[in-house]
């Protein structure tokens, strides 16, 4: 951005003399060519679908330079750096043969694009890095001030340093910026912008009676420390971590997650810097030390699938999830398509088919197989299970400290452990429901390449129903050596956690298990099924103090009683590890070469010190040399301020994304972000929502309707329906209604029957009570195979993959759901009844009391009359037919007063100034 | 191509032109807006011309009508899905010599280098449970398991060679209806309703009915809108409860009051679009007063009671269950409404033999009886309206089933099933443009491997595509940086089975 270094003036000034004194032809020729603005945009457009990642046709591709400068099929070199004339490529744009000219079978290029072309080649064939791709640099604020030079006055418009870079654009395409927004809209959009709600009544009015200049200020800092910002946030990141409580697929069943949830309210209301917030999310497992919730910020990762369907071949959901990883961190934190990387290189962004397979490396290692446990989960103990892990603990560090770290993981997390469902070779023995390993008389299975190193334990959780097993491990193959020998207790069907001694065996070996049990004589009855095999030590400080009650703590933390499982995620310790394949043309069975893991060249390597690991990608990813996680999260900020990204396509910041409006604004706030911001969130939406760009008023005028329909010049304030939680949560707010509870499993709000049917399922939907089915939206049971339906109406999307963006529709089911549903009569009601508690009878003042109570300022005498006509017909109506005024009221008495003004609460619930953002 | 296409096309076309110029419509259209009464303005602005009285806020409705690539044979499509994948070597596909084989342990040269949901170890031969008869003029093999439909097996093309890569259901059936065997697609009546929009104002474009108990394993995904707007996502009618959710208005408040209360909406966001000239706000005035006229359309097309005796004893219905029957009955009275795309989700043919209401010689009979009338009665009214020329039933699961009987974890099975078959299975297609009396594809002597005229999902969808007028490779939508459309990377138009 040269030209915001110097004044505008003086270039403008500069230009026009050149203009003066050359034509325009030899100014052409005389222009550096832009290889972003003008060379890219072509031969995405010309070229690149058959030139590109996807296809290479005679072996040439444009993407990366040294590609398209080599040699290709033919013999013949496509461009020559300083000689267009001599470049294959120009010369097939003019042959006259049509199996010889290019684009092939597509028009030929205009006189003009090829002479772009040509210049481009002449001045060298240099190949500029797409803007998202540079690094994040110190933006200087245009100057904007009036006179020569820009050295008077700026205009009094402006507020903050986001304002000349709107402004400056806004002027260029003579547009002016509209008046600020009264105090009640300011304060109804802040409050959605920040706590995704209306303000809190004692908020709303200090405001509002505050004449102060600062006073907007002063709201903004209060509603930036109130709870409720967390929820709203947090909200907006479920999108893209796609939260839900259900597993997905088939069979959908419930997952237990929603301490990830709470962990999201918490660290946004605690303004996490975003770099640590990121790499908690990533990598918390692996920081030193880590803490329960550094832990439970790893679920960001768990909320892939899992797939429960009986039949299913759990390595290759395995790797769906972990695919699932790699795409959900390059668009959600990156606004990166990294997905089609998975076939083949990028079609149109500098990205190799290996890299998505070296970056894939980095997630390839976490402990979880698509079980059915979602193995690993962190427990969290409450209650006396707490106290005894406490006590545990503290014995460990005073007794046994080299132990304290594998014991402790192991009763928090049960790992690493061997997943029964890996056990291959099955003879007599099968894995039931494809899940858990089952061995019938004279069943054998195998478990490969067990490091037995230092290890003289094995506890193993299992299931049985029959006295009399007998459980051989036999090492190398099956009719290898018998490395033990185990009575399988019967545990009556129920799941069991049990113990051996194993003799010590140095290195890997094959485990090959063999069950026989001479009461089972039906060949296809189960003798025993596996769970999980974990292999240590025995518990340490036989001699030391207390011994007995550490032992017994330990024992009984194995199977705990007041605990919250959490899946997280945990690597595989290097005994474990898995390779990474190159998958041919994306497909999981096809594996290619081996790859260590990486990041892509293009944007810079690992930085200096990083691990090859989930950590390290965390380094890299909020490493400020990184060009993309800072603009992704303004864009993403600036997008639920203003209802559109700074660029549009928040999943693509790529060359076929739309190019950002204000590109250097993007720059400047993700470089505030990172170093005078220092990562906080907070200080950032405080930064955009004091602009005067953000506090305009909202009004279309006859420029915005021909000039800037869709406000991407920002002359006007943002106008956009709100979105579904915003929605939900107005109604019950404002009717009175909203529960403040925070946390906690999710909560069943009102819901039509025979919304959930999912096969093998079943479980129900059940009510909440108590208040908690008048809580905010976030906390709504989520389902991915029949989510919420008021969710799905109002444009959320199902989550079984990432939400980078809801697109907003205005459907005739959205009319319904609002004006039908029994959550929004019930809302209407209670408003009705809060209206009345104030105002007793006088129609038309109870009237303006309900819009004074929806957005804080006096209806206008047409809204008025509008709703006291409503008002007469349904009084008339109710009056007339007292048992359905008892229906609408749900009361004994026939009040039609009261049945009257639930219609006109549902009507304000239901007006287009409601449901938007004004 | 016709004269009379060209037009329908020019006509199609001009609609669009009129959807672009939204902004342009909006304007000329509520210039002066103060002075109108509230009805009139709701009732339509149709004085620029628009020929079918359709109101100013269809024209900005994304679900307008709009023009295909050239012009379709088919306007509507009806798909019947059984979810659970059918067996076709018990309907369609009949194999004498697997008969033969019955009981017999299956050779190694069918299971080497195979992977099966649940058959472990060797399992054994299972003949066709049921006699077959070539049945009409086309001599079309149908098992006595469909009677009805024997007789009418001369408008219908079966394709005997379908494959899938799926075999499990929920990624089948998701490859089936949205191109893609992961979730996050559009389903193929999303992409038939973002290109073609609604012929009917009053109602969605696309309607899922499901029966059986259960939704289809994929759930809702099947008809979702992937990263389309959602404004084309299937619409679920159902036969209990509401039939489309939040439907009927609050007890307490009868159609008088609606009415007021929607007039009381409208001229209070007229007010505001007076202060903020945001055409959003037009639009969702359209929105309430389409919501308005829904209450009445749908429960007038999803009510079945006023349908003549006749009809409700062709189609077998069981009026105020939710049955097949009548969700079958439905389909035809949308399409005749001018719904698009009309997909039925009929759960609970997934036959393995584990218990009796999944055996194939048990739970799967009643199964087929409780199809075949309705289909057959579908097809036959139809035709007797003049429709099925331009409505193309298609009717199929997302696999086959094995020839061999299942051994679930190598165990013999309490009933007789069929495992989890991805290689070979029929599915068929009637109207629309669809060949008459024909059969395409073939499967070995057991009904093992195709062995000619494969086709896959991608290729069914690329010929209901092309039924309607759409070339498959044309119909994208920018997502992340790229086109993507239904059939991903491929598809071929089945042209054999095409009239």
């Amino acid at each position: 951005m040269r030209f915001i270094k110097f004044s505008r003036t003086y270039w403008v000034v500069l230009i026009l003399i050149i203009l003066v004194a050359f034509t325009s032809k030899t100014f052409l020729a005389s222009k550096e060519i832009d290889f972003n603005a003008d060379i890219k945009p072509l031969l995405n457009k010309k070229c690149i679908t058959c030139h590109g990642g996807v296809k290479r046709q005679s072996g040439f591709s444009l993407l990366f330079r040294n590609d398209a400068l080599a040699k290709n099929k033919s013999g013949k070199v496509a461009i020559i750096p300083g000689d267009a004339e001599n470049s294959e490529m120009i010369k097939r744009l003019y042959m006259k043969d049509p199996e010889e000219r290019m684009p092939y079978k597509h028009p030929a290029l205009s006189d003009n694009e090829i002479a772009l072309l040509k210049k481009w080649i002449n001045q060298g064939a240099q190949w500029g890095t797409h803007w998202a791709y540079l690094p994040v640099q110190e933006t200087v604020v245009p100057n904007v001030g009036s006179g020569p030079l820009g050295l008077f006055g700026k205009p009094s418009w402006i507020k903050n340093d986001i304002d000349p870079f709107i402004f400056e654009k806004m002027k260029k395409e003579g547009l002016s910026p509209s008046l600020q927004a009264d105090k009640a809209t300011l304060l109804r959009r802040v409050s959605f912008d920040i706590i995704g709600m209306p303000a809190p009544e004692n908020i709303a009015q200090k405001y509002l009676s505050n004449n102060k200049d600062n006073a907007f200020e002063s709201l903004v800092d209060e509603l930036l420390i109130s709870k409720q910002y967390g929820e709203k946030w947090a909200g907006m990141w479920m999108d893209m971590a796609r939260y839900s409580d259900t597993k997905g697929f088939e069979r959908d069943g419930a997952r237990n997650i929603w301490r990830y949830r709470d962990w999201l309210i918490d660290a946004f209301n605690s303004d996490k810097p975003y770099d640590v917030f990121l790499t908690e999310q990533l990598a918390g497992d692996l920081l030193p030390n880590p803490t329960d919730a550094q832990f439970i910020a790893t679920a960001f990762h768990r909320n892939t699938l899992t797939n429960d369907e009986g039949g299913t071949d759990n390595e290759e959901f395995r790797t769906a999830a972990v695919i699932d990883r790699v795409n959900t961190t390059w668009s959600t934190l990156m606004g990166t398509t990294f997905a089609c990387v998975q076939c083949h290189s990028h079609p149109y962004d500098p990205f190799r088919h290996e890299e998505y397979y070296k970056f894939m490396a980095l997630f390839n290692n976490t402990r979880d197989e698509d079980t059915y446990a979602e193995y690993p989960v962190l427990k969290e103990f409450h209650g006396i299970d707490s106290t005894k892990y406490e006590k545990l603990k503290t014995w460990l560090n005073l007794y046994a400290p080299e132990r304290e770290k594998e014991i402790t993981q192991f009763i928090k997390t049960g790992q690493p452990a061997i997943n029964s469902l890996v056990a291959d070779e099955l003879t007599d023995a099968a894995l039931a429901d494809t899940k858990w390993l089952v061995l019938r008389n004279k069943g054998k299975a195998r478990f490969k390449q067990v490091d037995l190193t230092n290890k003289s334990e094995m506890y193993y959780r299992f299931v049985s129903w029959k006295s009399g097993g007998i459980l051989q491990i036999h090492s190398d193959s099956v009719k290898g050596k018998i490395i033990k020998t185990i009575q399988v207790d019967n545990s009556k069907g129920s799941w069991k956690i049990n113990k051996t001694d194993i003799p010590s065996v140095t290195g890997a070996h094959h485990l090959y298990f063999t069950y026989k049990n001479a009461q089972i004589t039906n060949k296809e009855e189960s003798g025993v099924e596996f769970d999980w095999l974990y292999f240590t030590n025995p518990f340490p400080g036989k001699e030391k103090p207390l011994y007995d009650s550490a032992y017994a703590h330990f024992v009984s933390l194995l199977t705990p009683s007041t605990f919250i499982e959490t899946p997280i995620m945990m690597d595989n310790p290097i005994e474990m590890h898995r390779p990474t394949f190159v998958f041919e043309r994306g497909n999981w069975l096809v594996k290619g070469k081996t790859v260590v893991p990486d990041v892509p060249a293009s944007l810079g390597g690992l930085p200096a010190g990083a691990p090859r690991n989930r950590l390290g990608l965390a380094m890299w990813l909020t490493d400020k040399k990184n060009p993309l996680t800072s603009r992704t999260i303004i864009n993403r900020i600036w997008e639920q301020l203003f209802g559109q990204g700074i660029a549009e396509t928040l999943e693509d910041f790529g060359t076929q994304g739309i190019a950002p409006t204000h590109e250097a604004l993007l720059n400047y706030l993700s470089w505030d972000l990172m170093n005078e911001n220092k990562w906080s969130l907070k200080k950032t939406i405080k930064e955009i929502v004091m602009s005067a760009t953000y506090q305009q008023a909202s009004h279309f005028n006859k420029d915005a309707e021909t000039k800037d329909p869709y406000n991407k010049l920002y002359a006007r304030g943002p106008r956009v329906r709100l979105s579904a939680e915003q929605i939900r949560d107005q109604a019950l707010s404002v009717s009175g209604i909203l529960s403040n509870t925070m946390y906690g499993p999710s909560v069943m709000p009102y819901q039509p029957e025979g919304i959930w049917k999912s096969p093998y399922d079943d479980a129900v939907w059940k009510l909440s009570e108590e208040g908690n089915q008048h809580r905010r939206a976030l906390y709504t049971y989520w389902k991915r195979s029949a989510p919420y339906p008021f969710m799905l109406n109002f444009d959320a999307a199902s989550r079984e993959v990432c939400t980078i963006r809801r697109i907003r529709t205005n459907t005739p089911l959205q009319a319904l759901n609002t004006l039908n549903d029994s959550v929004y009569l019930e809302a209407a009601q209670h408003f009705a009844q809060k209206i009345k508690n104030i105002i007793q009878t006088n129609p038309s003042k109870q009237i303006s009391k309900a819009y004074e109570l929806a957005f804080h300022k006096p209806i206008t005498e047409e809204k008025r009359k509008v709703f006291e006509k409503l008002y007469t017909t349904a009084y008339n109506k109710y009056t007339s037919d007292p048992i359905q005024c008892k229906v609408i009221t749900g009361s004994k008495n026939a009040d039609p007063n009261k049945a009257a003004l639930i219609m006109v609460a549902s009507a304000i619930m239901n007006t287009d100034e409601f449901l938007t953002k004004n | 191509m016709s004269k009379v296409n060209n037009r329908i096309i020019q006509e199609a076309n001009e609609q669009t032109t009129q959807q672009i110029t939204r902004k342009y419509f909006f304007k000329e259209c509520f210039s002066g807006i103060g002075a109108m009464a509230l009805g009139s303005m709701i009732g339509g602005c149709d004085w620029l011309g628009s020929k079918d009285g359709m109101g100013s806020y269809i024209n900005s409705n994304p679900l307008m009508a709009q023009a295909p690539h050239f012009v379709g044979k088919a306007k509507s499509v009806i798909y019947l899905h059984m979810a659970g994948a059918p067996s076709q070597l018990e309907l369609f596909d009949f194999k004498p010599d697997l008969l033969k084989l019955d009981g017999q342990d299956c050779p190694q040269s069918l299971l080497e280098g195979k992977k099966f949901a649940f058959i472990r170890g060797v399992p054994k031969m299972l003949g066709p449970q049921v006699a077959f008869q070539q049945r009409g003029q086309s001599g079309a093999w149908i098992s006595d398991h469909l009677p009805h439909l024997s007789t009418v097996a001369d408008e219908i093309s079966f394709l005997k060679a379908v494959q899938t890569d799926q075999f499990n259901h929920g990624p089948a059936q998701l490859l089936m209806h949205t191109g893609s065997a992961r979730l996050g697609r559009p389903s193929i009546g999303s992409w038939v309703t973002y290109g073609l929009g609604s012929e009917n104002s009053n109602l969605p474009g696309f309607v899922v009915l499901t029966s059986g108990g259960n939704n289809p394993d994929a759930g809702k995904s099947v008809w979702g809108n992937g990263f389309l707007p959602s404004v084309y996502q299937g619409v679920q009618c159902r036969g209990q409860g509401d039939p489309v959710l939040f439907l009927k208005d609050p007890a307490g408040i009868d159609r008088d009051i609606r009415k007021a209360s929607i007039d009381a909406i409208n001229e209070a966001n007229k007010l505001s679009y007076e202060e903020f000239k945001d055409p959003e706000i037009i639009a969702r005035m359209a929105q309430y007063e389409m919501a308005f006229k829904m209450q009445i359309s749908v429960p007038d097309v999803m009510n079945i009671n006023d349908e003549p005796a006749y009809i409700h004893e062709m189609y077998g219905t069981q009026p105020g269950k939710a049955c097949f029957a009548n969700n079958v009955l439905l389909a035809r009275k949308l399409v005749e409404k001018g719904v698009r795309f009309v997909q039925l989700f009929d759960w609970g043919w997934d036959s393995h033999g584990t218990d009796d209401a999944n055996a194939i010689d048990i739970g799967f009979v009643n199964k087929c009886h409780s199809i075949d009338k309705p289909i057959t009665a579908l097809l036959l009214d139809l035709k007797q309206r003049g429709l099925l020329d331009e409505t193309l039933v298609v009717w199929g699961g997302e696999f086959g089933r094995t020839p061999m009987q299942e051994n679930r974890d190598g165990k013999t099975m309490p009933f007789k099933g069929r495992d989890h078959h991805t290689e070979a299975f029929t599915t068929w297609m009637a109207g629309g443009g669809i060949k008459q009396g024909t059969s395409f594809g073939e499967t070995d002597e057991i009904g093992y491997s195709a062995i000619s005229g494969k086709v896959t999902a991608h290729d069914m969808q690329a010929t209901i595509l092309n039924q309607l007028g759409f070339d498959h490779e044309k119909l994208t939508y920018n997502f992340q940086g790229r086109p993507f459309r239904l059939t991903d990377v491929n598809g071929r138009v089945i042209h054999e089975i095409v009239a």
